[in-house]
C-alpha cells in the first residue's frame, strides 16, 4: 500500500506540535507561584469606640477598656528580624479576626504595666486614633536576638503571614529587652485594648474608654445609635436616608429642635424620619470633645440605610 | 520625648485621616455631615392606658378597648406595649396634652390617650389621640361613633390607625378570618364554615356541619364567601352571602367544581372544572353566568389566584410531571412556571400588594409556608415541619396566616407569621381549625 508521504508528514507534524503544546503549556500553567496574601483588616473609627468601650460597672483603679481576646501577634518574626534602630517596628496594627489564637503571649502579664519601659500607659485620652496593637514582645524577643537594620515598612507590611509566634518568648527577660530598647526612640503609644484584660474598666462619664480617641463624628454616632430603634421595614431592600440640621450647645444639650432637611416622600419616610428624630431628642446631651465644638456646633446627622 | 512614625503608623494615621475627611464627617453645603447607620429595628415601646370614661357606665369598654389594641399592636411584633403597673401619670383628661416627662420616664416612645362616651342617643363616641412622647407632638387624633355592641371593632380601626403612623404601612386589624372549624375524632370530622375577627373572637358559623366544606374564600366586599362543599352527588363551588345567608350553586357544570377564588373586581369568580382525569381553570362572571376557559392541559391545573391588578393570575398544576406553581395572563394565554426548587408546590395565592406570592411546598417529608416574588426569584421559606398549608394575606400583605397539623390525633390550627419569617403566632380558635382566609379590610 502506498502511503502518501505528505500526509505522514502533516501527521508527525500535528503529533510534534500538539504534544509539545500538550506538555509545555499545561506544565507552565501549573508554575505558578503561589501569592503569598498580606493580611489586612480595616476597622472603622466606630467599631474602635466599640472596642475600647468601658463598661459603668468597671473598677476606678482599672482603666484599662475590657479586651478577652486580642488578636495574635501578626508578622513578626520575619518583619523583626531585619530592625534596627533606625526605623521602629510596629506590628500590624489590626486585629485579624481569628477566633483562636494559636498564643496568648499577653495573658499572663499583669495588666497595667508594659513590657517595655517607656511604654508606659498613658493615662489621658489621646487626640489620634490608635487602633489596637498586638504586643511588642516578639519584637524585643527578635530585637534581642539580632540588631540587623530593618527593612522599611514597606518590606515589613509584605512580609509573609506570620508564623506563630516561638513560645520560647515567654521565658525572655524583660529587663533586658527594656534595656536594649531603652537606646531607640519610642516607637508606639499605649492603647487601650492592646492588653488582655479581664476586668471591666470604668472609662468616662459616657461609658468610653480613657483612650478612645475617635473622633466626634463618630462619639456622635455611637451615642446616638444607642437611642435609634428604626422602623421595621419589610424584607424588600429600602434605602430610607434622614438628614438634620442640628445645634448643640456646649454642654452637648440641643440648642433648638433638630431641623429636617426636606419633606419625606412617603409614609414610611416619615416614620423612618421620626424615629431618627426621636433618637436625637432622647440621647442628649452629647458628650463630645470641647476642643472641637466650633465643627459640631452645627452639623448634620445623616440617618441612613446606604452603606458606603 | 521625641515622637517618631513608623511608615505603618503614618499609614494608619493617613487611614484616620481619610475616615475623617471620608464618610464619617463630610464637609458638604458648609455642614458637617456625620451618617448614622447603625440603629436597632426593635419594636416600638407605646403606652396604652385604658380609654377614659366620659360617663361612669363607660369605664368597663374603656378598659376592653385598651386591652384590644394592646393585644393587636403586641401581636403585631413590631410595638411593644408598656405594662400598665408601671405609669406614672394617669390620664383623666384627654384634651389636656399629657406630661411627657412622666412617659419619657418608662421608655414610651408613643402614647395613646382615648374616651369612650355613651351619647344620648345611645351610640357610642370613641375618641383617641397618639401622641409622640419625645417631640410631644400630636401624631393622629380621631373620633368615631358606633352602636355600643361595635366596641371591639372600634378598638380594631383605632389599631389600624395607630399601626398606619407608627409604621408607614397600612393596618389589617379591621378584618375577618373565614376558615374550617373541624370538631369530633379524626375519622369523623365534622367541618363547618366559621368566621371571626382577626384577633380570634366574635367566631359564627355559617354552615352546620351536615356537609363537608373546603376552601372557603372572601369576595372583596367582605360580604360574601365562595367555597366548596361535598353535597349530594359531585363536589360543587358555592356563594354564600355571611348577612343573609343565602347560598346558591356557582355555575351548573356536569363535573366536580373546585377551587375557587373572587376576581379583585368581585365579578368573577375563577375555578377548577373536573373534565376526567384532568382539570382546567375556568372563569365564571357572577352575573351574566358567561364561562371562560383559561386553560386546555392534559393535567390538573387549579388552585387560581388573581394578581390585585386583575390582570395575571397565578395556579398550581403539574403538566410539568410534580406540581408547580405558574404565573399566565388573566385573559388566557401560555403559562410560565415560576417554581424550581426542590420538591412540589402548592396552594399559590398573590400578596394584595402584589409583590408576593405564597405557597405550601411539600419535599424531604416536610410541608412549608414560603412566598417568592411573581417571578419565582426571591424565595424564602417561612415555617417548616410535619404539616403547614394553605397561607393567606393579611390585607396589608404583611403577614401570613396558615393552618399546621402536628399530626397524630391532634387536629390542625391556625398560626400567622411575618413574611420576614419572624413572630410566628398562633391564632385562638375555639375548637380544631383548617384553611384560613383572611378578608381585606373591613372600612
Amino acid at each position: 500500500m502506498k502511503v502518501d508521504k505528505t500526509l505522514v508528514a502533516s501527521v508527525a507534524l500535528h503529533v510534534l506540535v500538539i504534544g509539545w503544546g500538550l506538555l509545555t503549556f499545561s506544565s507552565k500553567a501549573y508554575e505558578v507561584m503561589p501569592e503569598e496574601s498580606v493580611p489586612v483588616d480595616v476597622i472603622s473609627a466606630d467599631q474602635l469606640a466599640k472596642v475600647t468601650a468601658g463598661m459603668k460597672s468597671g473598677k476606678k483603679e482599672n482603666p484599662k477598656p475590657l479586651a478577652e481576646k486580642i488578636a495574635e501577634a501578626k508578622p513578626v518574626d520575619d518583619a523583626v528580624g531585619k530592625v534596627t534602630e533606625k526605623a521602629p517596628v510596629v506590628t500590624d496594627t489590626s486585629p485579624p479576626p481569628q477566633p483562636k489564637p494559636v498564643e496568648k503571649p499577653l495573658d499572663k502579664k499583669p495588666d497595667p504595666p508594659k513590657p517595655v519601659a517607656e511604654q508606659k500607659p498613658k493615662e489621658e485620652p489621646k487626640p489620634v486614633e490608635k487602633k489596637p496593637e498586638p504586643s511588642v514582645d516578639p519584637i524585643a524577643e527578635a530585637l534581642k536576638k539580632e540588631e540587623k537594620k530593618p527593612l522599611p515598612p514597606k518590606q515589613e507590611a509584605k512580609a509573609a503571614p506570620p508564623p506563630p509566634a516561638k513560645p520560647k518568648e515567654r521565658t525572655f527577660d524583660q529587663s533586658k529587652i527594656a534595656a536594649l530598647l531603652d537606646k531607640r526612640d519610642p516607637t508606639r503609644q499605649a492603647v487601650t485594648g492592646e492588653a488582655l484584660n479581664s476586668n471591666a474598666a470604668l472609662g468616662l462619664a459616657k461609658g468610653k474608654a480613657t483612650d478612645n480617641s475617635a473622633t466626634w463624628g463618630a462619639l456622635f454616632q455611637s451615642q446616638v445609635e444607642r437611642c435609634w430603634k428604626k422602623p421595621y421595614g419589610g424584607i424588600e431592600v429600602q434605602n430610607p436616608e434622614a438628614a438634620f440640621a442640628i445645634r448643640l450647645k456646649r454642654d452637648g444639650t440641643l440648642e433648638a429642635m433638630p431641623v429636617p432637611e426636606g419633606t419625606p416622600a412617603t409614609p414610611y419616610l416619615r416614620v423612618y424620619q421620626e424615629s431618627a428624630l426621636r433618637a436625637i431628642i432622647e440621647c442628649q446631651p452629647y458628650n463630645l470633645p470641647a476642643a472641637y465644638f466650633e465643627e459640631w456646633k452645627y452639623f448634620s446627622p445623616v440617618f441612613t440605610e446606604r452603606k458606603t | 520625648m521625641t515622637l517618631r512614625l513608623s511608615r505603618r503608623q503614618i499609614i494608619s494615621g493617613m487611614a484616620s485621616a481619610a475616615v475623617l475627611t471620608g464618610s464619617p464627617v463630610r464637609n458638604a453645603f458648609g455642614q458637617k455631615r456625620v451618617p448614622i447607620t447603625e440603629g436597632d429595628v426593635a419594636p416600638l415601646p407605646i403606652a396604652i392606658p385604658n380609654f377614659v370614661a366620659g360617663t361612669p357606665g363607660d369605664a368597663e369598654v374603656g378598659v376592653g378597648v385598651a386591652q384590644v389594641i394592646t393585644n393587636n399592636l403586641k401581636r403585631s411584633g413590631l410595638f411593644a406595649p408598656i405594662d400598665q403597673a408601671a405609669y406614672i401619670e394617669k390620664i383623666t383628661n384627654i384634651d389636656a396634652a399629657p406630661q411627657f416627662q412622666s412617659w419619657k420616664a418608662i421608655n414610651a416612645q408613643a402614647l395613646v390617650s382615648g374616651r369612650m362616651t355613651r351619647q344620648s342617643d345611645g351610640r357610642l363616641k370613641a375618641e383617641f389621640r397618639l401622641w409622640d412622647v419625645a417631640t410631644g407632638q400630636q401624631l393622629t387624633g380621631q373620633q368615631y361613633f358606633t352602636s355600643p355592641e361595635y366596641w371591639r371593632r372600634i378598638a380594631h380601626i383605632i389599631s389600624d390607625q395607630i399601626y398606619e403612623r407608627l409604621t408607614g404601612e397600612k393596618g389589617y386589624f379591621d378584618s375577618r378570618v373565614v376558615f374550617v372549624d373541624e370538631t369530633g375524632p379524626t375519622e369523623r370530622r365534622i367541618k363547618r364554615l366559621a368566621l371571626m375577627d382577626q384577633d380570634g373572637f366574635n367566631v359564627r358559623y355559617l354552615t352546620r356541619g351536615t356537609d363537608l366544606v373546603l376552601t372557603p374564600r372572601f369576595s372583596p366586599s367582605t360580604q360574601e364567601i365562595t367555597y366548596m362543599e361535598f353535597g349530594q352527588g359531585d363536589p360543587r363551588v358555592y356563594l354564600l352571602n355571611i348577612e343573609t345567608g343565602q347560598r346558591e350553586i356557582v355555575g351548573n357544570f356536569p363535573g366536580m367544581s373546585f377551587s375557587p377564588r373572587f376576581s379583585p373586581d368581585g365579578q368573577r369568580v375563577i375555578m377548577s372544572l373536573q373534565q376526567g382525569g384532568n382539570s382546567n381553570l375556568f372563569v365564571m362572571d357572577l352575573r351574566s353566568k358567561n364561562t371562560m376557559r383559561l386553560t386546555d392541559t392534559p393535567a390538573i391545573d387549579t388552585s387560581p389566584s388573581y394578581a390585585p391588578d386583575g390582570a395575571r393570575l397565578c395556579f398550581e398544576s403539574d403538566r410539568g410531571g410534580k406540581p408547580q406553581i405558574y404565573v399566565m395572563p388573566a385573559t388566557g394565554g401560555p403559562a410560565q412556571r415560576i417554581s424550581f426548587g426542590d420538591g412540589s408546590y402548592s396552594t399559590p395565592v398573590w400578596s394584595p400588594r402584589g409583590d408576593y406570592i405564597a405557597f405550601t411546598k411539600q419535599g424531604s417529608g416536610q410541608f412549608s409556608i414560603g412566598i417568592m416574588k411573581p417571578d419565582g426569584s426571591g424565595e424564602r421559606i417561612l415555617t417548616s415541619g410535619f404539616h403547614n398549608e394553605g397561607p393567606t394575606f393579611a390585607p396589608n400583605g404583611r403577614v401570613l396566616m396558615f393552618f399546621r397539623d402536628p399530626g397524630g390525633n391532634s387536629g390542625p390550627s391556625l398560626f400567622t407569621v411575618d413574611i420576614s419569617g419572624r413572630n410566628e403566632q398562633r391564632v385562638p380558635t375555639p375548637g380544631f381549625a383548617s384553611d384560613p382566609a383572611w378578608s381585606p379590610l373591613l372600612s
